[in-house]
């Protein structure tokens, strides 16, 4: 086990942290299998309102690469299909029958493994819904199937930093663990699996797989930032990651050739300790949050998710729910107050002085300014890169220089724009940029 | 409900929309978010954002030139007692000096916001709080004794042809108050550096420039080492006293507004010089031969590399970057004074003209930065 040392990031401590114990909820009315957390997919429906559907019938595909399906999570019929702007899929709703009735896939098994050709195996991840599991940097895409990864990167914790324990992901998925790291070891010859450093005392059974620990703070535990650590060739710079619940459930899938529909997620409220929730992939965002303040923002990872609404569904990569409060009061003279509990990651409230746990609200302490160059972004990238600087670029077209300042080593941790005090969308301005590239590349 | 807010509540209508002062909605929204800090809903990731905005960065260095603004109050009084001939107490001192200094900062405000609005108006956009430092640092960087038209003149100057005929804040390349300090320097050179100016009317014949800076027979008129440093000289308002730059120093880095590199790098430029120059035999008596501790604590170095140096907008953004150019900030404030005495006031001339370098170094350390990535394109 090595160590990668990573000095920035976001250190403050936060409230809220989720317990490790893990409850389950009743099987939910409705699930939907949402297409807004899936990045630059164009989908093509393969099913009309109405229809009968199996757990793991192909609801919609890629239309980039039509194997790449998005099967249900659920047996039923197709209740609505939810369009958003300019006909965007958003969710195709089931309605739940009683009983699962599972389409069944071919099995393999982990003692003959290494004779079955690769090809097979990803056909059959494909067909089963599970193949988008496996992204390719720098964009996060769905992994090119044609392409062997110099790396891949399983990461133990998720994109928040109180989405679910490994723990409790691993818990009585041993077996699949183990199976998993021996399909990674087909795609690639090296199979990096990295753990925070707090996750590390209850993974007793695990530390012979784990090949690095990264440090406490967000994002260190983010792929993007490995990578960034543990690259030496500019090859690696197309390698794939994948987090460990959907490693779990591909080899899941692969060994008893059913779709794996458990999933356990986090929901977290500051000064709250819920328990982990073990529930069916695309449950309702209602049936986990649970009672709501109107003013709160519920969002899949406060630095780096997406807003979802409450009569909505989770997504297929998403395994946290923040709801964060809205501080609406304005404050006389709040520029100038002391801020005995105001979270920071500047020296300029008394706050910065003690340890205690801070609360986040979603808001954002200010108006836009012009960038005054003071350098916050740049002391907090995790990939030491220069926002302020690639920021500019991009506004003034030069995407060639912005390349150059390592704008697709961007990990969208977010960190930028948290930090920046003239409140600058910077994450935002990066994350454009990338994708604006990665579409005019394609 | 609190009565302003009502108010200003109130009044919203007429400056939004179309309401009959919808021009002056800039100024409004300066006034509304001074009193109340706006915090409107995050609509992108992240969700959450910090605490830190530029109204509260920009306040702290407002508090970090309280020390230095005080003292300069109380010395402007003090200095003018002493050419009077009169001993003054600690608040007679602080009286008089406020009736010189206060009209000159109530001008620098008034004039140069008058200037934000206009720019803002025109320009449809929110008044930015650069100002509110540049403000304060212009007047602390004249002579108690300037015409207050100058101050209007040099403030207009520093604002208009300084910031916002390229863009405004965080556009502007150079520093606007050292700009407009610059521009009186060179148009009235009598009443910046002239020698009969001291704060009172019918004084005796001269002590005072500006700044402290003919090293000659200076020892002997009261410039020595440590009345430098304590700042009981003549000068001009807000520079005379080492102590107070320091403490204010010591606030701004502690809180990390500003970047101690630049700071720390221009005193090591100015020792190393200071000293190289030392050793140099010949020209005793002169600059030359002043010794890194005077070169110090005389003549405003301390408060430009201190307040001046570390604006943010006019200073390199990269590490390295501040390094270098804190220590040539330093070498050249002594080169200035050691080989052209016609230029005394080095310090802002060596900022001004290491303004002019900042984006230079800062492109040579990014493309120095981006050689050393594994390329990912």
């Amino acid at each position: 086990m090595e160590t990668i040392n990573i000095s920035k990031g976001f250190k403050i401590t936060l409230a809220g942290m989720p317990d490790i114990s893990v409850i389950q909820i009743p099987e939910p009315e409705t699930i939907a299998v949402c297409a807004m957390d899936i990045p630059y997919i164009r989908p093509k429906l393969l099913i009309k309102e109405n229809d009968p559907v199996k757990t793991g019938t192909p609801l919609f595909c890629d239309k980039r690469n039509k194997c790449i399906q998005y099967v249900s999570s659920g047996t039923g019929t197709v209740k609505k299909i939810v369009f958003g702007e300019r006909r965007r899929l958003k969710e195709v709703v089931i309605a739940l029958n009683k009983n699962d009735d599972f389409i069944q896939f071919e099995t393999l098994s982990s003692t003959d493994i290494n004779a079955v050709p690769k090809s097979k195996i990803k056909k059959l991840l494909q067909q089963g819904g599970l193949w988008q599991s496996f992204r390719e940097f720098p964009s996060k895409d769905t992994a090119d199937e044609n392409h062997d990864p110099p790396m891949i990167i399983v990461s133990l914790n998720g994109n928040d930093p109180f989405s679910p324990h490994p723990q409790a992901v691993l818990e009585n998925n041993t077996e699949f663990f183990e199976f998993g790291i021996q399909i990674l070891k087909l795609f690639s010859n090296r199979i990096v699996v990295t753990s925070r450093q707090s996750s590390l005392d209850r993974l007793n059974g695990f530390k012979d797989d784990i090949t690095h620990i990264v440090p406490d703070f967000y994002p260190a535990w983010d792929p993007g930032v490995v990578l960034y650590q543990l690259k030496r060739t500019q090859k690696e710079n197309r390698s794939w990651c994948i987090s460990v619940e959907h490693l779990i459930r591909v080899a899941q899938f692969l060994l008893t050739g059913r779709y794996p529909v458990k999933r356990v997620v986090t929901v977290t409220r500051s000064n709250d300790k819920k328990p982990h929730i073990l529930t069916r992939q695309g449950a309702p965002v209602k049936d986990l949050v649970g009672s709501l303040d109107e003013n709160s923002l519920i969002t899949t990872g406060r630095f780096n998710g997406r807003i979802v609404d409450p009569q909505t569904h989770i997504g297929f990569f998403e395994t946290t729910l923040n709801i964060i409060k809205d501080n609406q009061k304005e404050e006389l003279f709040g520029f100038i107050q002391p801020g005995l509990a105001t979270p920071t990651a500047s020296k300029t409230f008394l706050s910065c002085l003690a340890k205690t746990p801070k609360n986040l609200d979603c808001n954002i302490h200010g108006e836009e300014r012009a960038c005054i160059n003071c350098g916050y972004c740049t002391s907090i990238c995790p990939v030491d890169l220069a926002p302020n600087f690639i920021m500019k670029a991009l506004l003034s077209d030069d995407i060639e220089d912005a390349l150059s300042y390592g704008l697709l080593d961007c990990c969208r941790c977010g960190l930028c724009s948290y930090a920046c005090p003239s409140k600058i969308e910077l994450t935002k301005l990066l994350s454009d940029g990338m994708d604006a590239h990665y579409k005019d590349k394609e | 409900m609190n009565p302003l807010k009502k108010l200003l509540d109130r009044s919203e209508k007429y400056f939004t929309g179309s309401g009959k002062f919808n021009k002056l909605a800039p100024l409004f929204d300066a006034t509304k978010t001074f009193f109340f800090f706006p915090s409107p809903k995050t609509r992108h990731r992240p969700f959450v954002r910090d605490n830190l905005d530029l109204k509260r960065f920009m306040s702290f260095v407002l508090i970090a030139l309280l020390p230095v603004l005080v003292f300069g109050i109380y010395n402007t009084g003090f200095q003018s007692g002493l050419a009077q001939g009169k001993s003054f107490t600690l608040i007679q001192s602080f009286l008089t000096g406020l009736r010189y200094v206060l009209p000159i900062i109530i001008v620098s405000y008034g004039v140069g916001f008058f200037w934000e609005i206009v720019f803002a108006v025109v320009r449809r956009h929110n008044i930015s709080e650069g100002f509110l430092v540049t403000g304060l640092l212009f007047p602390l960087t004249l002579p108690a004794t300037i015409p207050l038209w100058q101050v209007a003149l040099g403030i207009s100057f520093g604002v208009v042809i300084g910031k916002e005929v390229f863009g405004g804040t965080g556009r502007n390349f150079l520093n606007p108050a050292l700009t407009g300090r610059a521009f009186l320097f060179f148009s009235y050179p009598l009443s910046m550096s002239g020698e009969v100016w001291v704060a009172a009317k019918n004084t005796v014949d001269g002590i005072s420039g500006a700044t402290a800076l003919s090293f000659t027979a200076l020892s002997d008129s009261g410039f020595t080492l440590s009345n430098l440093f304590f700042g009981l000289v003549p000068g001009s308002i807000g520079e005379t006293s080492a102590l107070c730059c320091i403490l204010g120093a010591l606030f701004l880095v502690i809180t990390k507004i500003a970047n101690f590199r630049i700071m720390i790098g221009g005193m090591a430029g100015l020792m190393v010089t200071s000293i190289i120059f030392y050793i140099i035999p010949g020209g005793s008596d002169t600059w030359m031969n002043a010794g890194p501790l005077y070169h110090l604590c005389a003549g405003g170095f301390l408060f430009g590399i201190i307040f001046m140096a570390t604006d943010p907008v006019s200073a390199p953004g990269t590490n390295p970057g501040r390094w270098i150019f804190g220590f040539l900030i330093g070498f050249l404030t002594v080169t200035i004074r050691v080989v052209n005495p016609a230029f005394v006031e080095g310090t802002m001339l060596a900022i001004l003209f290491m303004n002019v370098f900042a984006p230079l170094l800062d492109h040579i350390v990014i493309k120095y930065n981006a050689s050393k990535r594994i390329p990912n394109v």
